[in-house]
């Protein structure tokens, strides 16, 4: 440790120390997980520790590697989406999306997408980011003892989950993104129930943010915590609202407008110290750009079909497939050997909600695909924990890590 | 500089060069439009034609525009001709295809998920790559017998059938018996049995395969496993000398059917249905353990016991016995003679006799040993049976080590064999005089591992693993090398492409033969060729 030790006080300056006054001590290493209730999504951290600083926190993750990619070369595009689910499964509908666009610029019907479904899209997708952002603020909040907005904004996220599985009929893994559209329609007067629980999160909002944004301990915690300058996070990667603290004006739904987001006006909050009170204060200020978004779309989404109009991607309806040979050969083609996608390559990426999450598709014209890369931004922030951990005290380890919200699904694959 | 200016060669006065869809295509005079398309990587649909096959154009399925030609050609029996432009992507072919796969639907039963073609369907393919439109028909199917009993190994569903006639130009062109008819007319036609036939012939199972649907299905195979499911590796037949080629197509360990692979020089299209059914014989009575005196025993200790008999024995060599045989591999025989080379031992060769009543100047032959030739070329001082019989009754030979379960001597040898201190077996199944053996060392089949065989042309034909070998079985060459490190003797090999190598460099008719690309199966689902 001797070597260790030498390194680490010569990165750190040196002049600062006065060995008369210190103690005598030695490194010490500690386990932080992968067993450990702040490290959500098992991930082990061992620490190496001056007393309580540390020197050196080596992020180890991998716990929840599920062979994602590979497992992606071996079903067909349409068995992939109940993998994507399991990527950032906080937010499933967004990888859901984000994947069946890259199948959709492979197919070249990107344009083809109903309008209908476009706007459905956008609509779950923002709940989701919303149940993402309330799982990160709440859980981070009660990691530092504050136990009541976690139930508040659990009992907030409960209800959207509900309104999810209202739509696609399971609460958490939805897999109700299709290639060409959605599989189902939203039930009758879902929207309505969407702007009552909107509502409702609004007061709950006020609620929390009225026990968090000016608490002391909670300030203190997280105010000059983890730190990270603008050209760091730039050099490191960052996007998404880690990245966004630290002043990076960019959001792909501003930035590179995907399906309708266009059509709507949000702004993108933007941090000044990307410390970690201003990644919290981007994410709850995010929470209400969605709740924005959630009520344009609401407005303005027509009616039509859900799904393409093309037998080459969309399944027959269940009627036909039974009753005529026709369809049951095309739903049998689709089962069985998948939908089929030209050879080619096509990365597409969208805002997930820990970043910029990209899929990466390589095809070779037959129903599954020949690779299947995912760009999560939860690995690319984690990258960067080690560097941010270091100097700070083995307390701070716990809000910078919410803050980074490492989700153990979309970072391990 | 120069080359650039000049005109590209001419093609040969042997070829004709044609336009497809706006794509120049060079090839032989007499190819019909069909393949000439296939050249330039277009697919156009056709139910009836089949390349091994005569042309019937009956389908209608294939249909294509042709510049000067006022009628859509069928472009199975469109003979290409010089400057020929053809159009398959117009609104008239198109429209064309489209109707006929509609009219061919219009009848079909909706049975792809009880009908054992499902997965490799021909017609499941073309209409969903070349039409994939809705039914406008609301009008009864006409219904026709769903079980039909044609012979002994087929089933046929008329109600399937799109007419294509397939099978009938197998039956009368591949086995050359016309076994087969289409009787009625229009929506009302079906296929039957010809006045007085049954479907029995020796190549009957080849209709199963050229069919396009589910009409016709084998006995053997129908509601065994989803076609879809399977993996393929390529193999070669065991079940005589001509070594037709064939795919394994297995899941999960097992071989579930064998078909033919294409090879105009051995096979063409076509295999036997006796050869289609030697997969079976992968799971009975297999030798999974090595034995020592009928009980199983670990390896260690049955090549240790091998070992401390064959040290009792003389050490000239002249008291063993080694039998090849014609069933194995040349891997396995090539080991098995290179260790008794290290003994100095006798070398023999065992065979299945040969059965004349199989050779029909097709694909069947009297020799129903996949490897004669290989052994022959190996060791080609070996002697057969007959002098290892005397040698056995005599007592010039006192111990015995042979490869397979074939060893056809007589009722007496065999008994004398059972009295012998000393008789190995290396051997892929527990059957004859394996079981007398004292000592049986299991070891792979001919689907289980990378080997080769010599067909009766010579013709030295790879097969590759297509799972693993039962129990504790393990390729032949490597029971040889296990054996050989027992006794001592120096005959060791890293792998089968190292056993390849000694053998191509050691036996001279197939020095430098290269050792080829492995393959692993490929799973039938996503191999997109099928149907």
């Amino acid at each position: 440790m001797a070597d260790l030790k030498t390194l680490v006080l010569g990165r750190k300056e040196v002049a600062e120390l006065d060995d008369e006054h210190e103690l005598p001590h030695e490194l010490m290493t500690v386990n932080m997980g992968p067993s450990h209730p702040a490290m959500h999504g098992t991930v082990r951290i061992v620490l190496t520790v001056d007393g309580e600083r540390i020197v050196k926190g080596d992020v180890q993750p991998g716990y929840l590697h599920r062979c994602f990619e590979k497992e992606a070369e071996h079903a067909t595009y349409t068995q992939i989406f109940p993998y994507t689910d399991r990527l950032n499964y906080v937010s499933p509908m967004i990888n859901n999306c984000g994947y069946a666009m890259a199948v959709e610029k492979l197919l070249g019907i990107t344009a083809q997408i109903p309008r209908r479904a476009e706007f459905i899209r956008v609509i779950v997708s923002e709940v989701s980011r919303i149940t993402d952002h309330l799982t990160c603020v709440g859980a981070s909040a009660m990691e530092l003892g504050a136990f009541t907005p976690f139930l508040y904004f659990l009992k907030a996220r409960e209800w959207l989950y509900t309104l999810l599985e209202e739509v696609s009929g399971a609460r958490l893994t939805h897999s109700y993104v299709r290639v060409g559209g959605v599989g189902k329609d939203l039930p009758a007067g879902w929207l309505a129930k969407l702007e009552v629980r909107l509502t409702e999160l609004e007061a709950v909002m006020v609620e929390v943010e009225q026990m968090l944004n000016l608490n002391k301990i909670f300030r203190d915690r997280m105010a000059g915590v983890g730190a990270i300058s603008r050209a760091d996070a730039l050099a490191w990667g960052q996007t998404g609202p880690i990245g966004r603290a630290a002043g990076i004006d960019y959001d792909v739904r501003k930035d590179h407008p995907y399906s309708v987001y266009g059509e709507f006006e949000f702004d993108v909050p933007l941090g000044t110290t990307g410390d970690c009170l201003d990644r919290y204060l981007v994410r709850i200020e995010e929470i209400k750009q969605s709740m924005r978004i959630l009520r344009q779309a609401a407005a303005a989404i027509p009616d039509g079909p859900i799904m393409i109009d093309d037998g080459r991607v969309a399944l027959p309806p269940k009627a036909a497939a039974y009753n005529t040979i026709e369809a049951m050969i095309r739903h049998f083609k689709h089962v069985v050997d998948g939908i089929k996608v030209p050879a080619g390559e096509a990365y597409t990426f969208v805002e997930g909600g820990n970043g910029e999450l990209g899929f990466f598709i390589v095809g070779d014209g037959t129903g599954r695909p020949y690779k299947c890369y995912v760009r999560s931004p939860s690995f690319v922030h984690l990258s960067t924990a080690e560097k941010i951990f270091h100097n700070h005290l083995i307390a701070d380890i716990v809000p910078i890590f919410g803050m980074i919200n490492m989700i153990g699904g979309e970072c391990d694959k | 500089m120069s080359d650039q200016t000049q005109a590209p060669p001419a093609p040969p006065p042997t070829h004709v060069t044609l336009t497809i869809d706006g794509k120049t295509a060079t090839v032989p005079k007499g190819t019909n439009v069909l393949e000439a398309a296939k050249t330039v990587g277009i697919d156009i649909s056709a139910f009836c034609y089949h390349p091994g096959l005569s042309i019937a154009a009956c389908c209608r399925q294939c249909l294509v525009a042709v510049e000067k030609n006022p009628k859509l050609q069928p472009s199975c029996q469109q003979v290409v001709g010089e400057g020929m432009v053809v159009h398959t992507t117009d609104v008239a072919s198109t429209t064309a295809r489209k109707q006929m796969l509609e009219f061919t639907l219009v009848n079909h039963p909706i049975d792809c998920p009880i009908c054992d073609k499902a997965g490799e369907c021909t017609l499941q393919r073309h209409y969903f790559e070349h039409d994939n439109a809705d039914s406008r028909i609301d009008t009864p199917k006409v219904e026709k017998p769903k079980v039909v009993d044609l012979g002994p190994h087929i089933v046929l569903d008329a109600e399937r059938c799109i007419l294509c006639t397939r099978c009938i130009r197998v039956c009368d062109e591949v086995a050359g018996q016309h076994q087969l008819e289409m009787k009625q007319r229009g929506d009302h036609e079906e296929l039957t049995t010809a006045p007085g036939q049954r479907l029995d012939n020796p190549y009957s199972l080849n209709t199963v395969d050229v069919c396009p649907v589910g009409a016709l299905t084998s006995k053997d195979f129908r509601f065994t496993m989803r076609a879809w499911e399977l993996d393929a590796t390529p193999s070669i037949c065991q079940g005589c000398a001509t070594g037709c080629n064939t795919e394994i197509h297995h899941k999960d360990g097992r071989a579930w059917r064998l078909v033919p692979r294409h090879n105009p020089e051995v096979n063409g299209h076509w295999m036997c249905d006796e050869g289609r059914f030697t997969y079976a014989d992968l799971r009975e009575q297999r030798l999974a353990v090595a034995t020592v005196d009928g009980l199983p025993a670990t390896w260690d200790r049955a090549v240790k016991t091998a070992a401390a008999k064959l040290a009792a024995l003389p050490k000239d060599g002249g008291a063993i016995a080694v039998v090849l045989s014609a069933q194995a591999s040349n891997e396995d025989n090539f080991a098995l003679a290179k260790l008794a080379a290290a003994w100095n031992a006798k070398l023999f060769v065992a065979a299945r006799p040969e059965r004349g009543e199989r050779a029909d100047g097709k694909l069947r032959v009297a020799d129903v040993n996949p490897n004669r030739a290989g052994v022959a070329a190996i060791a080609p001082t070996a002697a057969d049976l007959t002098d290892f019989e005397i040698g056995v009754n005599t007592g010039a030979i006192r111990a015995v080590v042979f490869l397979g379960h074939d060893l056809p001597v007589s009722e007496t040898a065999l008994r004398r064999l059972r009295e012998f201190d000393c008789v190995i077996a290396l051997a892929t199944h527990e059957r004859g005089p394996v079981k007398a053996a004292g000592i049986a060392l299991p070891i792979a089949a001919w689907a289980e591992a990378h080997a080769s065989v010599t067909n009766a042309d010579g013709k030295v034909q790879r097969m590759h693993a297509a799972f693993a070998p039962p129990g504790q079985a393990v390729p032949g060459w490597e029971a040889v090398a296990r054996l050989a490190s027992a006794v001592g003797a120096k005959v060791a090999w890293a792998g089968a492409r190292d056993v390849w190598k000694d053998m191509t460099a050691t036996v001279k008719p197939w020095a430098g033969a290269p050792w080829g690309r492995e393959v692993r199966p490929l799973s039938l689902r996503f191999a997109g060729s099928r149907g």
